[in-house]
């Protein structure tokens, strides 16, 4: 849901840390990512920093109506503040996770949230997986382990496809479409590196070293792709993503029965869903062709999907005709 | 002999080689061959038991119902821990 906007002219990347590093000590900056808003209060003094490095397209936004759910990142009290500084995550007044140290609140602000995401957000179906558009039409990209969906999705975001999110196929059964749930793209070790040297000019924001998932930096969304986080896509493809070290580009298409447990068994809420994320699972087979991608060259790999995805949106532009 | 009825309102949908079937009992989801499907298809009509559902089988495919036998009811086991069908609580052959 969309918060009521206060002030649409500016972005976080127009106003000072000072003035984010305000909103969130007041009655918070509210984040709308598209299909979800947040509203975020923090006293970390390096918050706004951080926010403002990756999120800086995003509206500021620091008084509205709603938000889906309330979160603060708050420091850490007790005697330990003194000998190791640390943030605590707090949903709608409740104490969530172990802390993180003081000097990664957006790591910490990055993992709540898609926690609470995949908590609250019932009304969606949540695949598990990288979601990009182009031509009206998204791309899916499943989390199977070792898949690099994270990789490839930044890779794609970078090269002329709409990100809707690295991390939740954000499926709105009712519609019949997928909705944008836009945060920063989070890439662990080396894939920042790969990214890094894929698109020089990408925006991180800062690399945290020891997070228990390893080295992590987000990589900013493009500024079309916030502009049009409320935009919708029809459902296009699924490519099942696995990078393997020095395979040449391999792309073969996929039955209904390897995808629908690629889409069903991996989605965040499909059993909470019941029936109708059975229905809704079963409709995306039904309209999305499927490949599994094996590469080693992003470059090559990023070549094969844009060949191949005129014919899908040709495919998908016969049986709409139809 | 045991006798077995559809859990009512599961969905049962063809995924490539596959059957995807929902259980709103369970609310879990499985994948089944087709043999399992077709049992699930044959009760459809009516309960049944593994002899009825492999004479029922059998006029369909061309397999001998014998050899369909160990097959079927092999397969209740999986279908019902599904929460697809259920065990009657009384046989065909001496309803009480």
């Amino acid at each position: 849901m969309s918060a009521g906007e206060s002030d649409i002219t500016r972005s976080l990347a127009d106003v000072t840390p000072g003035a984010i590093a305000d909103a969130l000590a007041s009655d918070g900056l509210w984040l709308d990512l598209g299909a979800v808003t947040l509203n975020v209060r923090s006293d970390s003094p390096v918050l706004a920093v951080q926010l403002k490095a990756v999120y800086g397209h995003y509206p500021f936004i620091d008084k509205a109506d709603w938000a889906d759910a309330h979160i603060r990142i708050m420091q850490a009290r007790g005697l330990r503040r003194w000998m190791r500084p640390q943030v605590v995550f707090y949903c709608d007044g409740r104490l969530a996770f172990d802390p993180f140290p003081a000097d990664s609140p957006l790591p910490l602000l990055e993992w709540g949230a898609n926690w609470l995401v995949a908590q609250r957000l019932n009304d969606l179906l949540l695949l598990h997986a990288g979601a990009v558009e182009r031509d009206g039409f998204a791309l899916l990209l499943p989390a199977i382990p070792g898949s690099g969906k994270s990789t490839l999705t930044a890779a794609l975001s970078q090269r002329g496809w709409r990100l809707l999110s690295d991390e939740f196929g954000a499926f709105d059964p009712a519609a019949g479409v997928f909705r944008a749930m836009l945060k920063p793209v989070a890439l662990k070790n080396a894939s920042i590196e790969v990214i890094k040297d894929f698109t020089p000019d990408a925006v991180f924001g800062p690399v945290f070293p020891k997070t228990r998932k390893g080295r992590v930096a987000h990589l900013a969304a493009s500024k079309v792709s916030v502009q049009r986080r409320h935009d919708t896509a029809r459902p296009g493809a699924v490519v099942l993503p696995k990078w393997q070290a020095g395979s040449p580009t391999r792309w073969e298409p996929l039955a209904e029965h390897v995808l629908f447990p690629a889409l069903s068994f991996n989605a965040f809420n499909y059993n909470l869903l019941g029936e109708a994320g059975f229905r809704a699972a079963i409709a995306l087979v039904r309209q999305c062709p499927g490949w599994q991608l094996i590469y080693s060259d992003l470059d090559d790999a990023l070549a094969t999907i844009n060949a191949a995805w005129p014919g899908i949106v040709e495919r998908h532009a016969q049986v709409e005709a139809s | 002999m045991r006798c077995f009825a559809r859990v009512e309102g599961i969905l049962v949908e063809p995924v490539g080689h596959l059957w995807a079937a929902f259980s709103p009992a369970t609310g879990e989801t499985a994948l089944l061959n087709d043999e399992s499907a077709s049992i699930l298809e044959v009760l459809e009509i009516e309960p049944a038991d593994t002899t009825a559902v492999c004479v029922l089988l059998s006029s369909d495919s061309g397999i001998a119902p014998d050899e369909l036998f160990a097959l079927v009811d092999g397969s209740w086991q999986q279908l019902t821990e599904a929460g697809l069908v259920r065990e009657l609580p009384v046989t065909l052959n001496n309803p009480q």
